[in-house]
């Protein structure tokens, strides 16, 4: 009798120690744009943050890049939303204004995690209106100049001449021929694309969008920095309408094109090449430092959430100096883990840190995606030859029609 | 009144057409419903509008050069692949040697997955390392490189000719079994009364084979109009618009840039469009029926 009361009274016991353990169980996204390993890596730090918070279970989801955007916003128009993604820094401002997710001002400001601990360009694209819809975890720059030496000394040809627009031109037409392109430009329909023109805008002064949000493409500087381009074009491989930053890659490696144009993650596939390269940060005009496109992505959690102070928890977790470096593929957002991580990882790990100090955010408008469509579509038509001026006035007529 | 069997073939029919009310209809009806509502994703509350959406859709640069491209699309590969799929159904309905493995040749690029037959594509045309320029070159058609899918007046024949190449052989496998329930002894007929391969062609093959034909012309038309993967592969729908028809925009505003409204209009044109191929379809399927009655 005794004996069968003890054995209730411990399974009772049993019962409601295991409840009040209940696991609680988050489910991450993240996009994967190289073949690092970043899952496995991702793997290791969840199993230290699930070590560290026995009560939290992580379950990671990673998505290849290119199916990553419509997965995303198909679970969301499903409302089978994770607890934590990670959105692209021009993805936020439209699930803000969604109210798909979660403004962090709050839990940032309780944890003590502020904008000085980031890339300034990083932590203002989280930001939306009022609030902070995300922290950032990852960023990098486009686009770092990665060029062939062996190309540029048989053409005689300095690579801190690539910095400047005229060098840039020169050095272009002196490497082109004979089967070899000095510029690996490209046009295709792509975000590729209009980062790399923004960043020939900005190092000239101009910008996409005016502070009061007008379009500011047909203003002199980006006309400029677009008539540039044009005339540079013709130092590119043909095809350029039809071709991306991969397939000068390809060129590139090949040992067919002088000088490529692509963020610092390029940099893993080169160090593993057998080119004798270098890179120098970006284009501008003669006495000016070049004014790189940000890129990257933020942490964000879900407004649909149940469990929003585990999610804050793991985010917190992500972005600390020393986890950070080792969950990303791009540069970590960190910049303390950032500079830790370029210097183990990266060749010119100062000129990258410059780069990204100086480097200018895309727009941070809910319609930026229809404002980058109108872009490539001008891009394009600049590439095709049309008149700049003209196809820039068209181009912010269709701008400022979204407003 | 039902009687019992009418009562049965109705509980039988109502799993099927459940599912085709929840997995066609609906979708259908709804994306009808969406198109007259404001909506996108960052304005998730829908706003009717009624056909102002239509009227913006009607009266953007897109709109005229999407139709024309896809009218441009539809009949260049149904053209091309039908003819195509017709002239090699002939060559393999004559008997030859190695019949079987000439067939799985044929075959292959049709059981190809379109994202790497475009692929393949994608490397064929490329300017500075693809095969086509190599050919063209060496042989001395040409004299440089060309950008085939970087040229607004190459991109929609070079994508044309690579959907041609990956849709022919189903045309080819409608038409061999047509061609081979041909009556042989009508052909023999004309054969002993003196009328060569062109005539017995003309007069004895394709009229057997007319529904076939018709009914095969519609189908293909109908998966042409609806082809994606061919096409996002190879262009994204550029440069410039010039290979963007419904399949491609509908995917790219809706899931590229969130504006679900426009999106539906899209796929309402889209749907009338095909509604009309199907109900040809259905006709030609018909009148085909009532002809072999009455025969």
């Amino acid at each position: 009798m005794i004996i069968n009361r003890l054995m209730a009274t411990t399974a009772v016991c049993c019962l409601l120690a295991g409840a009040a353990q209940a696991e609680v169980t988050l489910q991450f996204w993240d996009n994967q744009q190289t073949e690092s390993g970043l899952s496995q890596f991702q793997q290791e730090a969840v199993d230290r943050f699930q070590a560290e918070n026995p009560d939290i279970k992580v379950e990671v989801t990673t998505i290849p890049y290119p199916e990553y955007q419509q997965r995303l916003l198909t679970a969301v128009q499903g409302g089978n939303a994770p607890d934590i993604a990670t959105l692209d820094q021009i993805w936020v401002a439209a699930f803000a204004e969604a109210g798909a997710v979660a403004d962090l001002s709050e839990h940032a400001a309780k944890s003590g995690l502020s904008r000085d601990q980031f890339f300034a360009g990083a932590w203002d694209s989280a930001a939306y209106g009022d609030g902070l819809y995300g922290i950032p975890f990852n960023v990098d720059v486009w686009q770092f100049s990665f060029y062939n030496q062996d190309l540029l000394d048989a053409a005689g040809v300095d690579p801190q001449s690539l910095t400047t627009f005229a060098g840039l031109r020169s050095a272009a037409e002196a490497m082109t021929g004979d089967g070899k392109f000095g510029v690996g430009l490209f046009g295709h329909k792509g975000e590729d694309t209009v980062v790399v023109v923004n960043s020939f805008i900005f190092s000239n002064g101009g910008e996409v969008l005016a502070a009061d949000g007008s379009c500011a493409l047909n203003q002199a500087p980006a006309v400029e920095a677009m008539t540039y381009l044009q005339d540079l074009a013709q130092f590119a491989p043909e095809g350029i309408l039809n071709a991306s930053s991969g397939d000068m890659r390809e060129l590139f490696l090949n040992g067919s094109l002088a000088v490529e144009f692509w963020p610092a993650l390029e940099q893993p596939t080169l160090q593993n090449s057998d080119l004798n390269w270098g890179f120098v940060n970006g284009t501008a005009p003669e006495g000016k430092t070049a004014v790189g496109t940000f890129g990257g992505w933020n942490l964000a959690v879900f407004d649909s959430s149940e469990h929003q102070e585990a999610a804050w928890k793991f985010i917190e977790f992500m972005v600390r100096e020393d986890v950070n470096g080792d969950v990303v593929d791009l540069i970590p957002a960190n910049k303390a883990a950032a500079t830790a991580f370029l210097a183990e990882n990266r060749q010119g790990p100062d000129e990258i840190m410059a780069h990204l100090d100086n480097a200018a955010p895309r727009p941070l408008s809910a319609r930026y995606l229809e404002v980058a469509d109108i872009q490539m579509r001008l891009y394009q038509d600049v590439f095709s030859g049309a008149e700049v001026q003209a196809a820039a006035d068209a181009a912010c007529g269709d701008i400022d029609a979204l407003n | 009144m039902i009687n019992q069997d009418q009562r049965l073939l109705l509980v039988f029919l109502i799993p099927a057409m459940l599912l085709t009310g929840m997995f066609m209809y609906y979708p259908m009806i709804g994306t009808l419903i969406e198109s007259f509502y404001q909506t996108s994703f960052i304005s998730p509350a829908p706003k009717f509008v009624g056909f102002e959406v239509y009227e913006k859709v009607w009266q953007s640069r897109d709109f005229s050069e999407i139709v024309w491209n896809s009218i441009f699309w539809t009949i260049g590969v149904v053209l091309l692949q039908n003819i195509l799929g017709f002239l090699t159904a002939l060559l393999l309905n004559q008997g030859l040697p190695a019949q079987g493995l000439l067939r799985a040749i044929i075959l292959l690029p049709w059981v190809l997955p379109g994202v790497v037959a475009a692929i393949l594509w994608r490397f064929m045309y490329d300017p500075q390392l693809g095969l086509i320029n190599s050919i063209m070159i060496r042989t001395g058609l040409m004299e440089s490189n060309a950008a085939w899918l970087a040229d607004s007046s190459t991109a929609m024949t070079a994508v044309i000719i690579a959907a041609v190449w990956k849709g022919f052989p189903f045309s080819t496998l409608i038409f061999l079994a047509a061609l081979q329930n041909v009556d042989r002894e009508q052909v023999e007929a004309a054969t002993i009364d003196g009328a060569g391969p062109v005539r017995r062609l003309f007069d004895v093959t394709l009229p057997a084979i007319r529904d076939v034909i018709l009914v095969n012309i519609v189908l293909t038309t109908i998966l042409t109009f609806n082809y994606f993967d061919m096409v996002w592969v190879l262009t994204r729908g550029g440069p410039q618009n010039s290979t963007h028809i419904f399949p491609t925009k509908i995917f790219e505003t809706g899931f590229g840039q969130f504006r679900f409204g426009e999106a539906a209009v899209y796929g309402v044109f889209s749907i009338i469009v095909l509604a009309v191929l199907v109900a040809l379809y259905v006709i030609i399927q018909q009148s085909s029926q009532n002809r072999r009655r009455t025969a």
